[in-house]
């Protein structure tokens, strides 16, 4: 009985004991690595290989290994790791930390008939594992021996029977060879089983050449229809330049969670790319498929109409923010809606409802947030040529000492000479403000109202009427009549039309032969001649620029233009 | 065509019939002339050379000043000709007899001649009807100088048409007829696909049964071209590929791609350089898929196993009063140039034969870069590498814009060899 009792109590003892034992030898292992680690990471490396040995013996090979891997490596005694990888390896023939380690190895040691029969021991102790091919392919792509890569890549689908379980490295070596469409297949077979990976794949395809981008295409968007492959081929399209494009490839996925999430995705990588109409329709479709919770719902609403109005939309900025605003509270529309719906109403000519909108939620912002709301709605009623209400709007706000806000409204009233004072300082750099500014420093006049009547026009973004004002101007106000001729024959090209830009080239030249506008005159003609097939006209014209005004910065571009219209240079599209 | 003993006689003449004129023109009135300076004074040294070409083709007749300021020219002053400087952008600087009396001291004290240019060579560039992917570096220099030529390809070879020219350009051609070896890498492109095909037709319209047969035929027409007082400049692939065409004339050194038959597995000892132009004694590349013709070249920029890097090539500096040939070829506004790539880069030392001149070399390498010789009446140059300004040049990178490299010291080598055949003069008799 004593004796059953004493053996029930060992066995009892015995049975606390050793998995205690057994979690006290993997606390030491802990331990001595921790304290390795601590030693290496303080830089006392012949301290840290000591500790690093010591765990070798304690249960945790591999991360001792890669220990002293680093620290041999730090201390230029790389080769002091090759008995040690043999004798581990003897130990643990089957593990591929190990082995990896060897081949690193050799290769840091630049012995690449050492590398090569380390590879093959491995694959001869692990012959239907694929690691060994993995893992000697990748370091000879990283040392830029590509065709020996692939070389191994096929003996491993030789010798596996398959090359699925390679397939992304076969993917990255077909790329890194320039083999772009067998690349192509080869990522798309990796897709269509790990999704997580289009982004690899996408920066692997992002160098494909012009040339074969079609073939890249149709091997991404081939069906059946894979997330992976879409998402892949919508960051390259991005890379590329074609936003719209990569939304395209992305749209027509069925609105699951998987592709609304990407859909999300892609909207914010558009922003970042500044594609808004892209981000645009990105949000707007999670809206439409998935909108979440409403707090989801208001933020991607408010995200849509945002971008919506980076991208000159807005009337989808105005629906967008009124349906964000739907169920929001006061002080979060104030802070996240209110000015894309000012911004938005402004732009539509409805700077009353703007205003409107500032005084039912304005309060909540504070001045500087206000003064941007009433810039918006002065700038509208500018555009909508409401001068008057501008000033009213300016003048019942903080704004009303803004100066630059002052100088603009004077300039539209043709007040030149408050405009000359007030502008000086202006600080948000613009087309509108180099004209004006270059106007108002070319002139004596004090005032000209028919100048200001033009750049109203111009705000208002009415540039076939500011056309037709700048040259009326141009007989009012002499001193800056080629300056005022110039800048209206910009405005018909931009418009592409040359027939109306040329006459005025041709007075800035013929009658105004020393003003600073003659040389760009005689470029800007040569080339309007030359869209009208008239090369010879167009060739006279930048010899005459180059050699009636050998100093003028613009003489470069006309010797370019002389090149291209001899194709003499090649043709850049 | 002018040889070199023409030249050395012809430069002293004229050296000695311009003192004469200048103590004749004492007195007399004299057109004035333009000096094109060529060293760091120059704003576009590309240009300038069409302008001396125009100048030369205009009647006019300038002389070429070897090593005086960078190769500078001197070109009559007419208005069409200020006026295309001034539309060009060539700096030029009027001088009168005064001051060309102190250039010819100065040329007649140091290291420096001066070769008549007499007449406006025509040029022929060998190109095929539609542009491969890549682009030719010398009909690049010429559109951009203003310097026209003439396209010629196979048939115009065959027929004969060479005779119409005093100077013919090869540039990528692979004449052992292998495309290249493209289709190594490239099997499958459209560009590629339509090249072969070309070319077949090409080969059986003139009655060749193969490429390889064509183009050989087209080399030895080449050299033909040379022998007979024509002027050769090859550039990148054609440079060796050439010399082994004309080597193997009976020998099949093509792989199965080209011809349906592998290569001889002797071809090396049945090999004849004394048909060559530059080269001797060189190992063909045996295996149909490593991207290299033969051990001439010494980068080996399409094999990764053997690739060289890239240095800088300096180019030899010859007397210009007894060398007057050479040194035209390597006036320049620079001594070190930056390499850079091309089918075949460089030239091994060991497969140059001994009455090559070398050119440009790069310190303490075991190639040269940019080598002359004559072969009969004529001449030839090669230089190795595709495009001086895109040392890394691959197939389909975008065509260098020279407007952007108006002062290329590797392009006014290539230039150079543009002007050369402008320098002629007759043995004076005495």
């Amino acid at each position: 009985m004593l004796r059953r009792h004493s053996l029930k109590t060992a066995l009892a003892v015995f049975a606390v004991l050793v998995p205690g034992a057994r979690a006290s030898a993997q606390d030491t292992a802990n331990a001595v690595l921790g304290r390795a680690y601590d030693l290496e990471q303080k830089g006392q490396w012949a301290a840290a290989v000591e500790s690093y040995q010591r765990a070798l013996h304690s249960g945790r090979p591999e991360a001792a290994v890669l220990g002293l891997e680093r620290v041999y490596a730090e201390m230029g005694h790389s080769d002091a790791m090759v008995p040690i990888l043999d004798s581990a390896i003897v130990a643990w023939p089957r593990d591929p930390i190990l082995r990896s380690a060897q081949l690193r190895v050799y290769r840091a040691l630049l012995r690449p008939g050492d590398e090569r029969l380390a590879f093959e021991r491995w694959v001869r102790d692990a012959p239907r594992d694929a690691t060994p091919y993995r893992e000697y392919a990748q370091l000879l792509l990283e040392e830029g021996r590509a065709s020996a890569a692939d070389s191994v890549l096929d003996r491993a689908e030789r010798a596996l029977g398959s090359g699925r379980e390679l397939i992304l490295e076969t993917a990255q070596l077909r790329a890194t060879l320039g083999l772009w469409e067998p690349a192509a297949r080869a990522w798309r077979a990796a897709l269509d089983t790990a999704g997580d990976i289009a982004a690899a794949a996408a920066y692997s395809l992002r160098p494909t050449p012009d040339s074969l981008r079609p073939t890249v295409r149709a091997v991404l968007l081939a069906p059946p229809v894979s997330l992976g492959s879409r998402r892949a081929m919508a960051d390259l399209e991005l890379s590329w330049g074609s936003a719209r494009a990569g939304w395209a490839a992305l749209a027509d996925l069925r609105p699951d969670s998987g592709a609304v999430m990407e859909w999300e995705q892609y909207g914010e990588a558009a922003v970042g790319a500044g594609e808004w109409l892209v981000a645009r329709d990105a949000f707007r479709s999670v809206l439409t498929a998935r909108p979440g919770s409403p707090a989801h719902a208001a933020d991607l609403a408010a995200r849509a109409a945002s971008a919506a109005m980076h991208g000159g939309d807005a009337v989808s900025a105005l629906a967008l923010a009124d349906r964000a605003g739907t169920g929001m509270d006061s002080a979060l529309v104030a802070r996240t809606i209110l000015p894309v719906r000012v911004q938005a109403l402004a732009a539509l000519g409805r700077s009353a409802d703007a205003e409107h909108a500032a005084r039912a939620y304005g309060h909540w912002l504070d001045e500087s947030g206000r003064a941007t709301l009433t810039r918006e709605i002065a700038w509208g009623y500018v555009r909508a040529g409401d001068i008057a209400r501008a000033r009213a709007a300016v003048s019942a706000s903080a704004l009303a000492d803004d100066e630059e806000l002052g100088g603009w409204l004077a300039l539209y009233a043709g007040d030149l000479k408050a405009a000359r004072v007030a502008l000086r300082r202006a600080a948000a750099p613009s087309a509108d403000l180099v004209t004006a500014l270059a106007f108002l420093a070319r002139t004596r006049a004090d005032s000209a109202p028919v100048a200001g009547r033009a750049f109203v026009q111009l705000a208002r973004g009415d540039t076939v009427a500011a056309a037709r004002t700048f040259v009326e101007a141009s007989d009012v106000v002499r001193d800056a009549a080629p300056l005022l001729l110039a800048t209206a024959a910009r405005l018909h090209e931009a418009r592409h039309e040359d027939a109306a830009a040329v006459p005025l080239w041709r007075t800035v030249v013929e009658r105004y032969a020393d003003a600073p506008e003659a040389a760009e005159a005689d470029l800007e003609w040569g080339r309007a001649l030359k869209r009208g097939r008239d090369v010879s006209g167009a060739t006279a014209r930048w010899e005459h620029l180059i050699l009636t005004y050998p100093e003028s910065a613009l003489v470069p571009q006309a010797r370019r233009e002389l090149e291209s219209a001899r194709q003499s240079t090649p043709t850049t599209s | 065509m002018v040889s070199r003993r023409d030249l050395l006689v012809g430069t002293a003449g004229a050296a000695l019939v311009s003192q004469l004129g200048w103590v004749a023109r004492l007195g007399a009135a004299e057109p004035a002339m333009l000096l094109v300076p060529m060293d760091d004074d120059q704003q576009n040294h590309l240009k300038a050379y069409g302008l001396a070409y125009a100048a030369l083709k205009a009647g006019g007749k300038g002389e070429w000043l070897l090593n005086y300021r960078g190769g500078s020219f001197l070109i009559p002053d007419l208005p069409e000709v200020r006026k295309r400087a001034a539309l060009d952008g060539v700096t030029v600087e009027g001088v009168d007899d005064s001051a060309i009396g102190s250039i010819r001291s100065e040329l007649a004290g140091g290291n420096m001649d001066s070769v008549v240019l007499e007449k406006a060579p025509t040029v022929a560039v060998y190109s095929p009807p539609k542009s491969p992917p890549w682009d030719d570096a010398v009909t690049l220099a010429l559109n951009y100088a203003g310097i026209p030529f003439t396209n010629v390809w196979d048939d115009n070879v065959i027929q004969g048409d060479l005779s119409k020219y005093d100077w013919v350009h090869l540039f990528h051609e692979d004449f052992t007829g292998q495309f290249n070896k493209l289709y190594i890498n490239s099997r499958g492109a459209p560009w590629f696909i339509e090249q072969v095909e070309r070319d077949q037709d090409m080969a059986k319209r003139l009655g060749y049964p193969t490429v390889p047969g064509l183009k050989k035929d087209v080399a030895a027409h080449i050299r033909q071209f040379v022998d007979r007082g024509g002027f050769l400049f090859a550039m990148c692939g054609a440079t060796e590929t050439l010399d082994l065409a004309l080597a193997a004339h009976e020998v099949d050194i093509d792989g199965p791609f080209s011809d349906g038959t592998p290569v001889d597995p002797d071809a090396d000892a049945k090999l004849d350089w004394s048909r060559a132009l530059a080269f001797q004694n060189a190992h063909i590349e045996m295996s149909p898929s490593v991207n290299a013709m033969s051990d001439i070249d010494g980068h080996q920029a399409n094999v990764p196993s053997r690739k060289q890097p890239l240095g800088a090539f300096t180019l030899f500096a010859f007397s210009a009063k007894f060398d007057p040939v050479a040194s035209m070829l390597i006036q320049n506004h620079r001594s070190v140039i930056p390499d850079f790539y091309g089918v075949t880069t460089s030239f091994m030392k060991s497969t140059l034969k001994a009455s090559d001149i070398v050119l440009a070399f790069e310190e303490g390498a075991p190639w040269v870069k940019y080598v002359h010789g004559d072969a009969g009446k004529g001449s030839w140059t090669f230089l190795g590498g595709h495009d001086p300004e895109d040392p890394q040049h691959s197939i389909g990178n975008p065509a260098t814009d020279l407007a952007l490299h108006p002062n290329s010291p590797g392009y006014r080598l290539i230039l150079n060899n543009v002007l050369f055949p402008a320098a002629k003069k007759k043995p004076l008799k005495t």
